[in-house]
């Protein structure tokens, strides 16, 4: 009799060993493909450019579509100094990058044409010029739970030939689960812009 | 004090008097660049009380505002060549004292903030000594209250003699060492191109920063701040701003969205510089009443003439309450005190090893 119990609960301890394994592999081939999807849509390479030719850059005046009315402003000077200070590239200053663009005449600075990145080009004397937007600026509701998040792309666009290399977006900051929970007003709007550029150089280089 | 290479020249400062046994002053009416109304007369006769008490020979009123009348001259925020050349050679004052109020604010607690420099006269004139001050009646308030000021006049005239104690003993040549309330607040992002070597010897002018913050005048209160932190530093020497200011008039120079290299060229050939210190001020807030915190955000760069290259670049943001853990302590209440620790980050990295 107790034979026969200690088989019984043998078996069912099996079965349910065989089935949290089933779950459990399928549940990691969902995050992983996830994963996989995630990182190819959020960021575009040109494969046959040598970024390592690039050496001298100029960024743009991005193009503001939140509220906050300096929120671009703000963006483009983090980013501007956090490139500069990797090292890898030299940065115009923001006085000439005006001059430039006001001897090129361009007027669209967020998405200029490709004759105008060309002009640029000789004008600054710079390999490529960043553009871009900043999408999100500021703070989030969900509830009663407020945090900031911060959202932008950003193109890199060869002067030589006026084309796209590279193009990504990030976003960061926002109401998480443990905010939910916990309540709190998250990071200040500073840190996650700071985030975000750090994620897009990672990106980039 | 910093870690770097640059020496600290805060130990140097009496010495352009060394010889002399008292020198002439000429006080320059107040510029007010707060944005708000401040008692520009009353301040004055502050300064001019307290450095008479001090022992320092004035240029008396009547003769200064005879040479005012007779040069035109308005614009009382720096000294230009021909001004110091004049001034020397008609009344014989051996400097000026120029005074600007940053910031004057009644409301209970009062908080005041003033920058005053000592410029030399004659043919090259030379900033002897830079500092500023500012005060607040609740940066002290001690215990159940009994340290908080709210009489404004009580505070002006607190803040002035500190101001004034600092000249004086700039001019006794006494070391009062680097004046910061507490640890220097870092950059969060800084570089230097390795062409720049802090420990040779520059000659900098410093620009206005251009201004994208609400805060009136921001741009040339930074413009103060980095005067202040760079004359620290002896193998820096700094073009008075009123001279920068001449120049960047006659040669009708705008500064929009900062420094291009092709103003940069005139402004290195035209002031003899090697360096162009300029940046972008997006924040310099102070709070009104007893509730709030400072907030400062700034980017600043260095311009050399050599390499035609930006040698240095660093973005700052801090706010008054980010050393609070509790309590209020360690908060600060005026945007240039939180701008001068700031500032001093700032320097203290331009010129680490």
């Amino acid at each position: 009799m107790e034979n026969r119990m200690i088989r019984k609960m043998k078996t069912i301890f099996m079965k349910l060993k065989t089935n949290l394994a089933i779950m459990g592999m399928f549940t990691l081939v969902i995050f992983l493909t996830a994963c996989a999807s995630f990182r190819k849509a959020d960021m575009y390479r040109d494969p046959n450019m040598d970024f390592g030719s690039i050496k001298t850059v100029a960024v743009l005046p991005l193009a503001n579509l939140t509220r906050e009315t300096l929120a671009a402003d703000r963006v483009r000077d983090v980013l501007a100094n956090s490139l500069y200070a990797t090292g890898g590239v030299y940065v115009v200053p923001p006085g000439e990058v005006a001059r430039g663009l006001s001897r090129a005449g361009v007027i669209n600075f967020s998405s200029p044409s490709i004759e105008e990145v060309k002009k640029l080009g000789g004008i600054l004397s710079v390999d490529a010029v960043i553009t871009g937007v900043v999408k999100e600026y500021g703070e989030v509701r969900s509830g009663s739970v407020a945090a900031n998040v911060v959202s932008m792309s950003l193109q890199v666009v060869e002067t030589q030939t006026g084309k796209v290399i590279w193009a990504a977006s990030t976003t960061k900051g926002g109401v998480s689960a443990w905010d939910r929970l916990l309540g709190g007003g998250g990071e200040p709007a500073d840190d996650v812009t700071e985030r975000a550029v750090n994620d897009l150089i990672e990106k980039l280089f | 004090m910093s870690t770097g290479c640059a020496r600290p020249a805060s130990t140097r400062r009496g010495e352009d008097f060394a010889g002399k046994e008292h020198i002439r002053v000429a006080v320059f009416p107040i510029i007010n660049l707060s944005g708000t109304p401040a008692p520009l007369k009353d301040l004055r006769q502050l300064l001019v009380e307290g450095l008479t008490d001090r022992g320092i020979d004035l240029l008396d009123e009547e003769t200064l505002q005879g040479y005012m009348t007779r040069h035109r001259l308005r614009y009382t925020g720096g000294i230009d060549i021909e001004t110091a050349r004049t001034l020397k050679e008609e009344t014989g004052v051996d400097a000026v004292l120029i005074t600007t109020v940053e910031l004057y604010n009644y409301t209970d607690p009062p908080k005041i903030s003033l920058w005053s420099r000592l410029v030399s006269t004659g043919s090259m004139p030379k900033i002897l000594w830079v500092d500023g001050r500012a005060m607040a009646g609740n940066d002290s308030p001690g215990l159940l209250g009994l340290g908080l000021i709210d009489d404004p006049r009580l505070l002006l005239k607190k803040t002035v003699q500190s101001l004034l104690d600092s000249l004086s003993a700039s001019l006794a040549n006494v070391d009062q060492g680097a004046r910061s309330a507490g640890k220097p607040l870092q950059p969060k992002v800084e570089y230097r191109l390795p062409v720049f070597n802090p420990a040779m010897k520059y000659r900098v002018a410093i620009v206005p920063f251009y201004d994208l913050s609400g805060r009136k005048n921001a741009g040339e209160i930074m413009e103060l701040q980095f005067l202040n932190a760079m004359k620290r530093f002896e193998n820096f020497e700094l073009i008075e701003p009123g001279i920068v200011r001449a120049k960047l008039l006659n040669y009708r120079i705008i500064l929009w969205r900062g420094v291009s290299m092709a103003n940069a060229d005139i402004l290195f050939d035209v002031l003899d510089a090697d360096l162009i210190l300029g940046g972008t001020v997006y924040k310099y807030d102070d709070y009104q009443g007893g509730y709030g915190v400072p907030a400062v955000e700034f980017s600043a760069l260095l311009l050399d003439r050599r390499s035609r290259e930006m040698v240095w670049s660093s973005k700052s943001i801090n706010k008054g309450d980010d050393r609070v853990y509790f309590f209020d302590i360690g908060k600060i209440n005026t945007a240039q005190k939180l701008a001068t620790e700031m500032v001093s980050g700032v320097m203290d990295q331009m010129v680490a090893k």
